[in-house]
This record gives C-alpha cells, structure tokens and sequence, in this order.
C-alpha cells in the first residue's frame, strides 16, 4: 500500500474495511482479535517447550480437525458482552420472579413427599453435572482458536454458573422447608454413587479429559449438552410439570433458552468446518461421535430411569438428540 | 419480597469438587495446569475470596454499568472533541489502545483456564467473572477506538498491534505471554491477579483517568475508571492462594510469583503510564508525577498489602526505587528517536517549563537526561531534523525487550548484565531481568529480539526499511513522528519564532 494511501483515515478496521456492509458492533469489537491462532505464524514469547504451550501446540494446533481461516467464523446470535448482561439480566428478572411467587405462595411445601425424593436425587445433584460443562466451556474458551469462537463460548461457560448458581439457590430453599430429606448434604454422594447418574458421571469425566479441542467441543456439544436437554431438560421437566412441580418445570424451560443459543452455535461450528475446502473434518466428527454417542445414550438411558419402567423417557430423550444430531448432517 | 440471601445458597454453588469414577484425580486435574506444588484436595477446598458476587448480581451491576459507559461515548460523539484536542494527548489513547484493548482481551484466557484446571471450586467460579471483566474491557476499549480510526488510521493499530512485530508490542506480549499464557494457573493467578492488577493497573486506571478528566475527556476518563472498578473485584482471586500456599510450605514459590509478576508489568507499565505521564500530557493538565503515583500505589500500598498476606517486598526493592526514577526517563528518549517505528507520534514534551517541572519532580533531570535532550534540541533548531532520529540497532534485554540504557550525564552509571548460556550470551538491561532469566533459562533462551531478528536474515534484507515494514509500519499505517512538529524546539527562542 502506498503512504499516500495509508496517511488516509480509515471508515472501520482494515480487516473489515472489504465488507460491503457496515459494520455491526459485534465485528468491531470482536473480529480478529486472538494473536495466537493454530494457523499463525507468531510463536508465543517463550520456549516452545514450555508445557502450557506445548500443551496448546498439541491439543489445538495439531488437532486433525482444520480450517483456513478460523477467524471468519461468525456467532449466528452476534453477541458482545453489552448485549449478553441486557438479555440475560432480563432472563435472571423473570426467574426471580418465578422464585419470589413460588416462596410467598409456599409452594414447596405442597410439593408431594413423593416428588420431593426424586428432586433430591435428579435435580439438586445435577449442580455437579452443570459445573462439570462450566469446566469443559472453560478449557474450550482457554484453547479455541479465534476470538469469534472463544467469546460465544464464554457466554455459554457463564451460563452454566448462571444454572449452577440457581440450582444451588433452590437447594438451599427445599433444605429449608423440607429439612428431613438431606438436601444441600446428600449431591456429591448421589453423583459419584447414585446409579441414575452413573452414565452422565463417566460421560463428564472423559469428555474433561479429551484435550483434544475438537474432540471435546464436539464431544460436549453434540452430545453431552443435547443429552442433558433433553433428559434433564424436557423429560425431567415435563415429569416435574406431571407431579405438580411447575416451578422446576418452568426453570429448565428457561435453562433451555440458553441452550438452544448453544445449539445455534454448535449448528454454525458444524457448518464452518464441514464446509472448509480441502479437509476431512465431516468424516473425523462423525469418527468421534462413533465413540462418544453410546456413552450420551447410556447417560440418558441411567438418569431416564428414575421417570418411568419402561424406557418410554429415554427412548424420546435420545431420539430427540439424535434428531439434533441429523439437523446437522451427522450421525 | 422472600428471596433467600446469598449467603444462605452460596457455599453449596461452590461447593463441586467430586471424586473422579472414571478418570484418575491427576488426569482431571493434570500437575502442569492445576498445581505443581502437590497441595492437597482439601487444602483448595478453602479457598475463600474476599468480594463475592452471584451471576444474578453481576449481570444485573455490569448491565448499568455499561448503560453509564456507554451514553457518555454517544453524547461524547456528538462532541467533535478529540477533532480539536492536543496532539500530544490524542497520541497516548493511541498507545493506550494499541497496548490495552487486546491486552485485556489476553487476559481473558488465563482466566478461562482457571475456571478448568483450578482445584479450588470457588476460584473456577470467580475466573467466569474474571474472564467476563477482561471482555468486557476489551469490548468497550475497541467501540472506543473505532470511532477514531475515522479520523486517524493509526488508531487501526487497536485491534492491530498485537498481531505484530512491532518494537512497543514485543515487550509487552512477551511479558504477558509469561505471566499469563505459559503457567500453571496457581502461579498465573499470583503473577495477574495479585501482583499486576493489586499491584500495577490502577497506576494506568486512577492515575489517567485523572489527567484524561483534566484535559476534558470525560469518556476516557470514565471508561478507565469503570475498568478499573471490575479490576478492583477480580484482582482479588489471587489473594487467597497466598494463605494456602504458605500453609503448605510454598512461601517461597508464592514470593517468586509476586517478585517475578510485578517486575515483568512494572517494565511495560513503567513506559505505558510513566511516559504519557511525565512527557505527553500538556504540563498544565498533568495530575501528579509517575514517580508520586507509583510511590503511593505501588511503594507504600502494594507493599503494605503484600507484607499483610504473610510475604515480603521483593528483593529487588532497591533496583525498583532506582527504577522508578530513571527506567522511563531513558525509555522515552529511546522510543522518541526510535519513533518512526512507532505506530503513534510521540511528543518529546522537553520544552523549557516542561523541563522546569521535570527537574522539580525529579532532581538532577537536567544534568542527566537532560544532556540527551540538549543535543536534540540543538539539532531542531538548527534544522538538521534527521539528526534527531537513531542510528543503528539499540542492544535490546532479552527479558523486558526495552533498549538498554542508564542514566547518562553526572550520574552516569551504565554495567553490563550478561549470562551465558549453552553457547549464547544473552544481555540484561538490569540486575532483576537477568535474575528472572536465570531462574528458568530453557523459558527464555529461544526468544529472540527484534536485533536478534535483525541480524539472523528473518528481517529480509537487514535494512531499516525492511524493518519497518516487519513491525507493521508502512503496512497498517505510517510510523511515528514528533506530535508538534519539533513547536516544543521552537519554544527555546521565542524571539526567533516570533521573527519567523
């Protein structure tokens, strides 16, 4: 470029200065911005022997799974941080809301004895379950490989505290009004051992320690998270509605706004990779997905025992996510 | 209204630890991420941070927060005021940006691998609000930026400059590629959280922000508060990892992480606030001193707070206090003739009632930096303006990456610092750099610097033009020059200026 150009000021970045469009405050302030991509060429400052960099050499960069050009990867819901704490301070009004009428009507304490037992063994414990993805969402912002991804990716990190934290709010509330029953004592215990939870336990653990980036973005989010939707979410949730619980009924539905944002996200990732020129990302998906579908389907089956005998439940959870799955063009 | 308070749900959030079933203890929480030092489970499970916030909290605050920031940038607009503002200042919100906005969006990602591998529950937890701040500020800092960049291109370097080779982006990635990108996340927390943010960013946040209320600049002055506000709650994540490791037998590794994190951030910040503040912001607007600041921020406070946590001030208290007085001083006689590569144009700031107030807050300014400015300003007014610009490649420390220098003049005290390692010498701008090379040699000894690059063909051919455009410069925008056009030079011989 010569300097007489570059003396000109410019009307946005010049790396969206091509676009035909305007651009919107979610490219200003969010394209472009990781230095360390897996296809830059600027090393980090220090020894490429350094274990955290190693670690990110290996598990990132040397992931079978590539594209070109990671930073044209666009968040189909455009978020900035501005508009996350606009919709989700909205969102944390209605479910304080739905708190404050559930504690001045008392509800909980028509909740069923019946219904009560189930809570403390499927819903209280899954606080466990949701930090477990918090923590997955955390080492996939710490390694991903563009900022378009790494912020879509903190937003659904943040939301898993959202849920932890009210889960853990409506802990505290049942251990007030039915102190009988263990609640707030009895999670860790019913995680690590409960047989409902087996099949969600083994499915976390292994997916925390798949490094591979790839393999656990689409570990996590074509079958984890769509198990947890849909057994926890809407088979759980429909249950609770059944048992006269409308409160859980209404959190989960609310949790699973939140989801359906991931899902758009996990939807896009698909679409950028298995559409990248020139590499085999579609068969290597599908390859992993072989290996972590049977566990997601062995998790929904565990946890769905807890709504019925016969498997009607986990039949629906898992064709749901497999109908997800299909949307997506995978197996 | 019958909500429950925080206090009466807020352990069970943090509490999540569980025993692995499937996986080993180690494999979930792997040493090299989560703690070389061996502590135990329950150990972490103490953690206890001193500002607790719930999500429900945080995004209801940083919504108004942002509601606030944001309006004064839309009724700033409206303003037409950095169209009309001094030069000199227009040119530090360019460093302040290049430097900041992705720097910010940097420490985004420690932070994310706290909220993975730390073994404390509720420190995962405050990490998601950590990283959330760090977003935050990179956001709010690039819509700023963005409406300048219609009026000046180097204001491009934004969302630019850590992209580059460019000489003022080299020392501060490398250093935060240190402290924030290649450790474990216990030390990472002390070097960032503790050491950086308790110890050194309200220099840049409090300090500017009132010179930049001074000079009329309400919205930068209230972006940088308000930055520094989420600072203030998420500094504090490291606090509480000092106790543990110190209960454990690790005061030794807790002190090496606060003594190498903050020299590291000193050396940028030192030139990233010391400069703007002593040399670019026009006298009559200037607050205080660097040197006032950082005694009360750094030298009476952090001290204080660090001495309180159970440790002690590092042992380079000395080297720091002679630091103070001198590091930048030389750094922006450096920069400033090395300014062409620079992607903001500097101003010298040495006309003679600057040089008053510089021999005021800093005794003996004259007769040691001074003597370096004399001869550049006789150079001005003569005209021979290319003998105003550098010659030659500096001798660059392979730690902080900053031109070596001392002070020259009647205080000259100039000492070679060297190590020599399997088969390179490597050089040292000071005692404290070369300690932190020494302690981990197979860290450092691949970095090379710019000179280094220079002289081993990765600058093809090894002339100056081709090293400009290796740091961006004739790329992303034209380099450097002096903001005033050498007016501080004229102001020598007003009677001249006046004939003129």
């Amino acid at each position: 470029m010569s300097s007489s150009n570059l003396a000109k000021p410019l009307k946005t970045w010049s790396h969206l200065a091509g676009n035909k469009r305007r651009p919107t405050e979610y490219e200003i302030v969010s394209t472009n911005l990781l230095w360390n991509t897996p296809n830059s060429k600027l090393k980090w400052s220090q020894g490429k022997d350094t274990p955290i960099i190693k670690w990110r050499y290996t598990n990132r960069d040397l992931s079978p799974v590539k594209h070109d050009d990671w930073n044209a990867f666009r968040d189909p819901d455009q978020l900035v941080y501005r508009t996350y704490n606009l919709m989700q301070d909205g969102q944390e009004t209605y479910i304080d809301g739905l708190l404050n009428e559930n504690q001045n009507n008392q509800n909980d304490l028509a909740i069923p004895t019946a219904w009560l037992e189930v809570l403390a063994r499927a819903y209280t414990p899954a606080r466990y379950l949701i930090h477990a993805t918090q923590m997955s969402l955390g080492y996939l912002v710490a390694l991903a490989p563009c900022s378009t991804i790494a912020n879509a990716l903190m937003f659904e990190c943040t939301d898993q505290l959202r849920w932890l934290s009210r889960i853990a709010y409506r802990t505290a509330e049942l251990a007030k009004s039915h102190q009988d029953l263990e609640f707030g004592k009895i999670e860790r215990k019913r995680w690590e051992e409960d047989p409902m939870w087996e099949g969600f336990l083994e499915l976390a653990e292994r997916l925390l320690v798949a490094w591979d980036w790839n393999e656990q973005f689409f570990a996590l989010h074509l079958v984890l998270k769509p198990a947890i939707d849909e057994a926890l979410m809407h088979q759980f949730g429909q249950a609770s509605r059944l048992s006269g619980d409308m409160l859980t009924g209404m959190l989960l539905d609310a949790q699973f706004i939140d989801s359906e944002r991931s899902r758009r996200f996990a939807g896009a990732m698909v679409n950028f990779l298995c559409s990248a020129d020139g590499y085999e990302n579609h068969k290597i998906i599908s390859e992993w997905l072989k290996k972590w579908v049977p566990l997601g389907d062995r998790a929904i089956d565990a946890f769905c025992t807890i709504l019925d005998d016969d498997g009607t439940a986990a039949s629906a959870a898992k064709t749901k996510v497999k109908e997800f799955r299909k949307s997506l063009g995978l197996l | 209204m019958a909500m429950l308070d925080r206090s009466a749900w807020y352990e069970l959030a943090r509490t999540t630890n569980w025993t692995p079933q499937f996986v080993d203890a180690g494999e979930l929480f792997p040493s090299v991420q989560s703690d070389p030092f061996g502590i135990p489970m329950s150990e972490w499970e103490t953690y206890d941070e001193p500002f607790k916030v719930s999500y429900r909290e945080y995004v209801q605050l940083q919504r108004e927060k942002d509601s606030g920031a944001y309006s004064v940038k839309a009724a700033l607009a409206r303003s037409r005021y950095h169209e009309t503002a001094d030069p000199g200042y227009i040119n530090i919100l360019k460093w302040h940006y290049g430097s900041n906005a992705l720097g910010e969006y940097a420490a985004c990602f420690p932070a994310a691998r706290m909220a993975r591998f730390s073994k404390a529950p509720s420190m995962r937890n405050m990490s998601v609000f950590f990283y959330l701040d760090e977003l935050r500020h990179t956001q709010i800092e690039l819509f700023h930026a963005h409406e300048l960049v219609k009026l000046d291109r180097q204001f491009d370097w934004a969302v630019k400059a850590h992209h580059t080779m460019n000489m003022a982006a080299l020392p501060g990635r490398h250093a935060a590629d240190d402290i924030m990108m290649t450790r474990d996340v216990i030390t990472s927390s002390i070097m960032v959280n503790l050491a950086f943010e308790t110890g050194i960013t309200n220099v840049q946040m409090v300090a500017m922000s009132a010179d930049a209320a001074n000079m009329g600049d309400f919205c930068f002055s209230n972006l940088i508060t308000s930055i520094q506000s989420d600072e203030a709650r998420h500094a504090q994540i490291g606090t509480p990892l000092v106790g543990i490791l110190i209960r454990n037998g690790r005061r030794a590794e807790a002190q090496r992480a606060i003594d190498i994190g903050l020299w590291r951030m000193w050396k940028s910040y030192s030139l990233f606030s010391g400069i703007p503040m002593d040399y670019l912001i026009p006298l009559e607007k200037r607050d205080r001193s660097f040197k006032e600041y950082i005694e009360e921020f750094v030298v009476e406070q952090f001290e204080r707070q660090i001495v309180d946590l159970g440790l002690e001030r590092p042992w380079y208290w000395a080297d720091f206090l002679k630091d103070i007085e001198s590091h930048h001083h030389n750094q922006h006689m450096a920069l400033w003739s090395w300014r062409k590569g620079l992607y903001w144009n500097p101003d010298a700031g040495v006309a003679p009632a600057e040089r008053a107030w510089l021999e005021e807050k800093y005794p003996g300014w004259n007769a040691t930096y001074g003597r370096y400015w004399d001869v550049i300003t006789a150079n001005a007014q003569a005209g021979r303006f290319a003998d105003t610009d550098a010659k030659g490649m500096p001798c660059l420390c392979n730690m902080c990456q900053h031109s070596i220098t001392a002070r020259g003049g009647t205080l000259w005290d100039a000492r070679v610092h060297q190590t020599e390692y399997e088969g390179r010498r490597f050089n040292f701008c000071g005692p404290v750099c070369q300690w932190i090379f020494n302690l981990e040699p197979d860290r450092y000894a691949e970095t090379e610097t710019l000179v280094d690059r220079h002289y081993n063909g990765e600058i093809d051919p090894a002339d100056p033009d081709a090293l400009l455009r290796y740091m961006g410069i004739g790329v992303i925008s034209e380099g450097g020059r002096d903001a005033g056009a050498f007016s501080w030079a004229r102001a020598y011989n007003p009677l001249a200026e006046a004939a003129e």
